[in-house]
Formats: C-alpha cells, sequence, structure tokens
C-alpha cells in the first residue's frame, strides 16, 4: 500500500496550494480566489470556476478537458459558490510525476490520475480557506479478472485489471463522483462501491477501539491530519517556546 | 347614485406556458413533476414521464463518400456520424511491435486506429457559436466516445489489418511456409456532427458512432509485393462489413431537485429523469451515464458508469437506473436492428 502525502501552502504567492502524491502520481495545487472576473465568464448569482490541468508532458488534450469537466461540475457542488457571486475562482493543477512505467501500460486510461487531481484541488482549496459545504475523498479500485478487488492498485494491475472504478465520497457519506470504465456487473460495482466507502470516508462512531491501520488508510482522517499540521504550523507564533 | 352598468374585473395576472417556462424555469418544471392535484400523474414538460426515453429515428448509409454512416435523430438532437478509412502503412509505424503475443487488445489504442471527433460548432445550439474553436464540451465528449471505443472492443483488429502472406519462394524446402505479416492498419476516422441539439449529447453521439460503425463497408485491400504498395478494390461486391462484437447503449439520467441552494441541501427531495432535453439539462448538476451491453446473454454487462455533479444518487438509486437502462437497451438496440434490416 502506498501511503499519500501531503503539503499544503507551500507556494507563497497564490491563495492557496498543496501537493498530494499517491501511486507514483504528484500532482501541485494551487487556489485563488475569490478574484475578479472576466465580464464574458461572469455569472450573476455564483462565482464561477475555472479548473486548469496541466499534464506532466506536453499541453493538454482532449483527456485533460474531460477531467476539467468532471472536477468543475463536482467543486461546484462542494463549494458554497452562491455567497461569491461575480467573482472567479481559480484552480490550477500541475500533474509533476506520474509513475514510470506508465507508457508501458494504460497510456489512454485517464482514470487513475482522478483521485489525486481530486484529492489535491480540496487540499488546496482548504489551504485557500474558501468556504466549502462539504469535503471529499477519492480513491480508485481494481476488479482483477479473479474477481478480486485490489485497492490502491499499481500501474501494471491497472492494465491487467477487468475494470476499473474511480470514486468520490464527501464528509457527509454522499456518492459525489463515480467513473467506472471495463467489463462488470452491478454486484461488482456495489462491492466496488462499498470497499472505496470503508476508504474514503470516516469510520462509524462505534466505540473506542480504532484500529490504528484502518485509521491512517482513511483518508478522511487523512484530510484531517493535513489540516491539524498546517493549523499547528500557522499557530506557532502563539506558542510558548 | 347606482353603480356603473360595466362590471370590470380585475385582470388576471396569467402567462402562457412557454412564458412562465422562461421566467423562472424550475418552478415550471417541479409544477410539472409535483401536480397539485393528486390525481394528475407527473408528466414532464415535454410530455413524457419521469423515466420515459426518446425513441431514435435512424438513417443509415446517406453519405455517399465515407465507408459508413448513420444519421440519429432523438427527440430534436440530431446527429450526423461519418466513418472513413485511411491506410496506415505498417513500415510508417516508428516502433514496431515486439512480439506477437498478446497485443491484439491493446493494438487499435496503442496505434491510434479509431479516431474519434466531435463537432458541436456548427449553429447546433445557442450555447455553442458557430465556427468557433471546439469547447470543453465538445473535447470532453470526444475523449468519452474514444475511450468507450477502447474499452468495448466494438471494433476487431482482424477488421484493420491488411495481411499479406508471402510465397514460398524455396521450393526445396516446402516445410517451410512463411509468416504472414501484417503490412498495413486501417485507421478509422469517425467524425460526429451535430446538426441540432436538445439536451443529452453523449448517448446521441454514441448510438450515431455504433450506427454508422454496423454500416461500415471497407475496401476489400491487398498488399502488391510487385508495387510495394497497397491497392484497394473499386468494386462494392469485393468489399466487407466490418463487424460489430457488441451492441452498447447509453443511457443518460439528470438528477432535478427543485428549490434554491440552501433548500437543496436539506431537503431530501429528488426526481430521476431519463434522457433529458435541453431545458431540463440546463436545471439539473447531477447526472449519471450507464454504458450497458446485453447483447451476450440476458446478463446486465455494464461497460462504463459516470456520474458527477452532485451527491443524491446513491447505491441503490444506481440500480433502479441500471434497470431502467437495460430498458432503454432492448429499445435502442431494437432500433438499430430494424436499420439493418432494411
Amino acid at each position: 500500500m502506498t501511503v499519500p502525502t501531503a503539503q499544503l501552502s507551500h507556494l507563497h504567492r497564490a491563495d492557496g496550494s498543496a501537493t498530494y502524491s499517491q501511486a507514483g502520481y504528484s500532482v501541485v495545487g494551487a487556489v485563488n480566489g475569490p478574484i475578479e472576473v472576466q465580464r464574458r465568464d461572469e455569472l450573476p448569482e455564483e462565482a464561477a470556476i475555472e479548473v486548469n490541468i496541466r499534464p506532466a508532458i506536453g499541453v493538454g488534450s482532449t483527456k485533460e478537458r474531460h477531467l476539467e469537466s468532471i472536477l468543475h461540475s463536482t467543486l461546484r457542488h462542494v463549494i458554497l459558490i452562491h455567497n461569491y457571486p461575480r467573482t472567479l475562482i481559480q484552480i490550477t493543477l500541475q500533474i509533476i510525476s506520474t509513475p514510470e512505467d506508465e507508457a508501458a501500460f494504460g497510456k489512454h486510461s485517464s482514470l487513475s490520475v482522478l483521485p489525486s487531481l481530486l484529492q489535491t484541488s480540496i487540499l488546496a482549496l482548504l489551504s485557500a480557506s474558501i468556504p466549502l459545504a462539504m469535503t471529499f475523498a477519492s480513491t480508485v479500485i481494481a476488479v482483477m479478472p479473479s474477481g478480486k478487488l485490489e485497492t490502491n492498485p499499481s500501474v501494471k494491475s491497472l492494465a491487467q485489471a477487468s475494470s476499473v472504478h474511480v470514486f468520490a465520497f464527501s464528509s457527509t457519506g454522499h456518492l459525489l463522483v463515480v467513473e467506472s470504465e471495463g467489463s462488470f456487473d452491478m454486484d461488482t460495482w456495489d462491492s466496488a462501491c462499498a470497499e472505496a466507502e470503508s476508504i474514503c470516508c470516516s469510520p462509524k462512531e462505534d466505540g473506542d477501539q480504532m484500529d490504528d491501520d484502518a485509521s491512517s488508510e482513511n483518508l478522511q482522517t487523512f484530510l484531517k491530519q493535513a489540516m491539524e499540521k498546517k493549523v499547528e504550523r500557522d499557530l506557532r507564533w502563539k506558542q510558548q517556546s | 347614485m347606482s353603480a356603473p352598468a360595466t362590471v370590470t374585473t380585475a385582470p388576471v395576472l396569467s402567462f402562457p406556458p412557454p412564458i412562465f417556462a422562461k421566467l423562472s424555469p424550475s418552478p415550471f418544471l417541479l409544477a410539472h413533476l409535483k401536480p397539485s392535484a393528486s390525481n394528475t400523474p407527473a408528466i414532464r414538460p415535454n410530455g413524457r414521464v419521469p423515466s420515459e426515453h426518446r425513441t431514435p429515428t435512424i438513417n443509415t448509409n446517406s453519405l455517399t463518400h465515407g465507408s459508413g454512416s448513420a444519421v440519429v435523430r432523438v427527440g430534436d438532437t440530431a446527429v450526423v456520424c461519418g466513418v472513413r478509412g485511411e491506410l496506415l502503412l505498417a513500415s510508417n509505424i516508428p516502433h514496431p511491435r515486439r512480439d506477437n503475443a498478446d497485443r491484439s487488445d491493446t493494438e487499435i489504442s496503442d496505434l491510434g486506429l479509431l479516431v474519434p471527433n466531435l463537432e458541436l460548432s456548427t449553429g447546433c445550439s445557442p450555447a455553442h457559436l458557430p465556427s468557433n474553436a471546439p469547447g470543453t464540451l465538445a473535447q470532453s465528449l470526444s475523449q468519452r466516445v474514444l475511450s468507450l471505443l477502447q474499452k468495448s472492443d466494438l471494433v476487431s483488429l482482424q477488421d484493420l489489418e491488411i495481411l499479406y502472406r508471402p510465397p514460398v519462394t524455396d521450393p526445396d524446402m516446402p516445410d517451410e511456409t512463411p509468416e504472414t505479416v501484417v503490412k498495413a492498419y486501417l485507421g478509422l476516422y469517425i467524425d460526429i456532427l451535430f446538426i441540432s441539439l436538445d439536451g443529452n449529447p453523449f448517448d446521441a453521439a454514441w448510438l450515431a458512432v455504433v450506427a454508422a460503425l454496423r454500416d461500415t463497408r471497407l475496401p476489400q485491400a491487398w498488399w502488391d509485393a510487385d508495387r510495394e504498395m497497397i491497392l484497394c478494390s473499386d468494386s462494392v461486391r469485393e468489399s466487407r462489413k466490418l463487424s460489430t462484437r457488441c451492441t452498447p447503449i447509453a443511457s443518460t439520467f439528470a438528477i432535478y431537485m427543485p428549490g434554491t441552494v440552501q433548500q437543496r441541501r436539506s431537503s431530501q427531495e429528488s426526481w430521476m429523469l431519463a434522457d433529458p432535453d435541453g431545458f431540463e439539462e440546463e436545471l439539473c448538476d447531477e447526472t449519471v451515464t450507464i454504458v450497458l451491453d446485453c447483447s451476450k446473454g440476458n446478463t446486465s454487462g455494464i461497460l462504463k458508469v459516470e456520474k458527477n455533479g452532485g451527491g443524491t444518487v446513491g447505491r441503490a438509486l444506481m440500480r433502479r437506473m441500471l434497470s431502467e437502462a437495460e430498458r432503454k437497451w432492448h429499445d435502442w438496440s431494437s432500433a438499430l436492428e430494424v436499420t439493418d434490416a432494411v
């Protein structure tokens, strides 16, 4: 299992920024907003959201546009856009590294990078203190031909998998994003969805015996820990030496 | 002392439905979905019940200069799709295949033999200005069509390969039969043009792609060893039909939630609208697309699920959508069969 790492507010000229790395992917995100919007993009009742995704190599293509549109519709639901009418919230995501053997396998699939992009965007938005209705966490699950579910699949198992599923769950426990492709039936999808839910959502409060392993694997907890670390650093000046 | 004889009634402020729809679209749709009289059924402004999809009209082989074509009309959404073959010489491929073992499943995507392009800037709707550069929606749709073409195995590689078996040169060694080599590939350019757009572009575009590919006839092509080039036959009789291995059908659903944003967060009231039209699409944030292929037996094979824009659809609702999508698969695939029979 690859442990995700995150670094928040490390770019000084953006309102908020984050770097998130997992499973060979590393993405830098910067958020600016609410800022002035171009007349043509201005929306009278809500903030316009602009998502820019830059690939690790070359210029963006249709694949990046598709990912941008997924992120855009998700973030529109998450950010309290109606609090900032006639402004712009700009999110720029630069993929800085991809798994080494990616070119050899699924170079056409856009799914494996999507969780990292979603995670980076929410961390960067939190770092920019943009008011949000909820946070979310996202993960990818591969279903192998044997029927086994693989969490955090490697590039090789993504290529061999019979179906690949990306899920994002909100902090309120709702299913926000699904991107599944391959060949599968409803029961497979259901079990993959349940597995993703256990990874993304914080465990139900059922007693105090929280497993240490379980909490470290949990992405909602991870998000909380990353934020705690940032707040702790921000309030350093208050601490007595 | 008596009042004037003519009694003037206060003019009632009322609008005809189209003006009501323009002025306040969301309450207009809500009034249809949630009628005040309890015995009236919920019917969308376009006359369909919430889970009803539109019936497609398919015309194939209408373009003369392509290998295959289809015109699909779903309500007021009309799409033209044309398929054109182009040769890719194996000698022009920069990195030849290392081994012949398991190439066939990724060869089509590795070489980029299927090239879909979707055009919305044709004046199909006021939202897409004609002769503009392709916008985010057009590019995103192109990408979705491309990834579905690659994942669904619709076209088999054998149909696109042009093989050549060299003649036996050495009569002394009859055992040594020369190996068959791939001399070239036929790449397929799949161009999708929207003539008119009234909601649900993906379902219509994908149906047009499937119909056009089912209609495609590729010319007989062979490697001419003397001239060292690929020759194609003019004769239609010698051309062969492209075989499609499955019949995937896309079903899109939109989730409508009434009220303002604050109300939406608290209330759980929502409607699932199958095959949304342009008016409904503007009012719905959350959409779900399910691509099904039920052609292999009765078990529903899902090829793709896409969902974004909100958090209403959970696992239970997804199952309901799947059964609706299965119903649509039977309707739309029989429309394809009817077209083939003509």
